[in-house]
């Protein structure tokens, strides 16, 4: 029985993983990517207390977690394909500016 | 166990790791996939199934296959140029994360996680009403109603009772002298999926009080496509429950339960779904008799209205003695009949709370998502949505103008309609 503690620092690495590569990266897929890391990571720390406290509601809450990442995938992949159609690139640091 | 939750931490981390650091997005998007799989292997060991298969399904499977698509679609494997814009960004990314490793870590070894302990399950009792000559009553738990007008052959809900002592009384309806006080202990026992307790008020003559056995009740989920028997003898002697197969061999008849002292609870073996309990019968006991065909039957099971083996079910067959208006007695069976607890982290147990609590937020979510889809749709439209321009009409009435002056033979419209432009010669040649 591996501790409740151990699946949570697990977690929290793969948060800051995933944290890093939002601040760190300059590809808009990978900063997407990056997100989805670190939801990952909140979703196995839920899944982690669910178990501890033997409460069923953290899985339901991972269940919605998913379903809104899923959405959140959708909208963002349609951005960025929109915004390489008019910019020719998906590097964030030519986006700064909120120019057409 | 903490074998292989070692190997799946690291190749998780490095996964990840592998992920930030590859210059290939396709690379990066591969990466993300094997560690989706490793936190799904972690939800498996978490008692998590279901959301194991979701994650594969939906994460690794739909939401990656999307990533993969774009990042193809556009050719955007290599496409960071390193601006040099954001330098001071790299450094300060660092620090940032170091803090908040920094923070977290501090806050999960000092916190107290691990010494608090799984909460206890808060019992729960239910109050079955075998005593046949009790009529109908009220259940008072410490002096608190738990139900009303529970006749014979009748149990209450379960009712959730914080762990404790209880003096369980049961009054005749709409009066205060109890028939039978007892006094029970329910602990809050954290190692069951449902911590249900019965209590059976039993026996008993017009004279004598009727006695109250308390004990443990296991709904747990049981394996697919089983269901769980009890018996509990009511009556004042012992019974057999005896299995006397088809009517025509005596030699298929077995012995299910044998010897059941008055008071006493037992748990069959788990029995398949649609188990035929018609040729089931409760007999008296008779140790001398060997034939089981000679043994006193009390109570056949024929009634598969009544007595019939549904899967995922927890059920407590009842036995005890009615009087009847003539002066004798005789025995009934009653089955109380309950949903077996759907096992932790299953899909069962999930679409129980699903289609029960999370009804509003499941809505909320599906609406969520169709206007993603919405959204995903209106942003990816090449020319995006404009009305349609009026001049695209005015073309198709021009003509049609023209085409009701001729018929009519003379020009409605002549003053009106502004002549259409001549149609230019076509240029010679090819």
């Amino acid at each position: 029985m591996v501790q409740t503690e151990t699946f949570v620092m697990l977690s929290a690495v793969l948060f800051i993983l995933g944290a890093m590569g939002v601040l760190l990266r300059r590809n808009a897929i990978l900063l997407f990517m990056s997100v989805e890391l670190m939801l990952n990571a909140s979703n196995l720390a839920l899944v982690a207390f669910a178990r501890h406290w033997q409460q069923m509601e953290g899985h339901l809450f991972v269940f919605f977690v998913i379903a809104v990442a899923a959405a959140e995938v959708a909208v963002g992949l349609a951005l960025i394909v929109a915004i390489f159609r008019s910019k020719q690139s998906i590097n964030i640091d030519e986006l700064h500016q909120m120019e057409g | 166990m903490e074998a292989l939750f070692l190997i799946v931490m690291v190749i998780a981390i490095a996964s990840a790791i592998l992920m930030l650091l590859s210059e290939n997005a396709v690379h990066s998007a591969l990466f993300l996939i094997v560690n989706f799989g490793c936190v799904a292997v972690l939800y498996l060991m978490l008692d998590a199934p279901f959301l194991a298969m979701i994650q594969i399904a939906v994460y690794a499977g739909a939401i990656m296959v999307l990533f993969l698509f774009v990042i193809m679609l556009l050719g955007a494997e290599k496409l960071t140029s390193q601006t040099k814009r954001f330098i001071w960004l790299t450094p300060l990314a660092i620090v940032l994360a170091a803090a908040f490793a920094l923070i977290v870590g501090a806050a999960i070894l000092n916190g107290e996680i691990d010494l608090t302990p799984p909460t206890e399950r808060t019992p729960q009792l239910r109050v079955v009403h075998a005593a046949p000559y009790a009529g109908s009553v009220d259940v008072y738990a410490n002096g608190e109603l738990l139900a009303s007008d529970v006749s014979f052959s009748d149990a209450t809900d379960f009712v959730e009772l914080p762990a404790g002592d209880y003096t369980i009384t049961l009054n005749p309806v709409g009066t205060a002298n109890a028939v039978v006080t007892v006094n029970v202990s329910l602990d809050g026992d954290s190692s069951r999926q449902a911590n249900t307790y019965t209590a059976v008020a039993y026996g008993g003559t017009r004279s004598i009080a009727p006695e109250v056995a308390l004990f443990p009740d296991n709904v747990e989920a049981v394996d697919a496509k089983t269901a769980r028997l009890s018996v509990f003898n009511g009556t004042n002697s012992p019974v057999n429950l005896v299995d006397f197969g088809s009517d025509f061999d005596p030699t298929d008849d077995r012995v299910l339960l044998a010897d059941l002292a008055p008071g006493m609870l037992v748990e069959l073996p788990l029995v398949s779904e649609d188990t035929s309990v018609r040729s089931w019968a409760f007999t008296g006991v008779d140790a001398a008799q060997t034939n089981l065909e000679r043994l006193p039957v009390l109570v056949r099971l024929n009634n598969p209205e009544v007595y019939s083996v549904k899967r995922d079910t927890a059920q407590l067959l009842v036995v005890s003695t009615e009087g009847l208006f003539d002066g004798t007695t005789r025995e009934v069976v009653f089955p109380l009949v309950d949903r077996s607890v759907a096992p932790f982290g299953g899909p069962q147990a999930v679409g129980q709370l699903l289609f029960s609590r999370f009804v509003l937020p499941f809505q909320l979510i599906a609406i969520l998502l169709l206007a993603a889809m919405i959204g995903a749709i209106v942003l990816t439209h090449k020319e995006g949505f404009q009305p349609r321009r009026r001049d695209v009409r005015r073309k198709v009435m021009k003509p049609l103008a023209n085409v009701i002056s001729e018929q009519v033979g003379s020009d409605v419209l002549v003053d009106e309609t502004p002549l259409l432009p001549e149609k230019q010669a076509e240029p010679a040649g090819d």
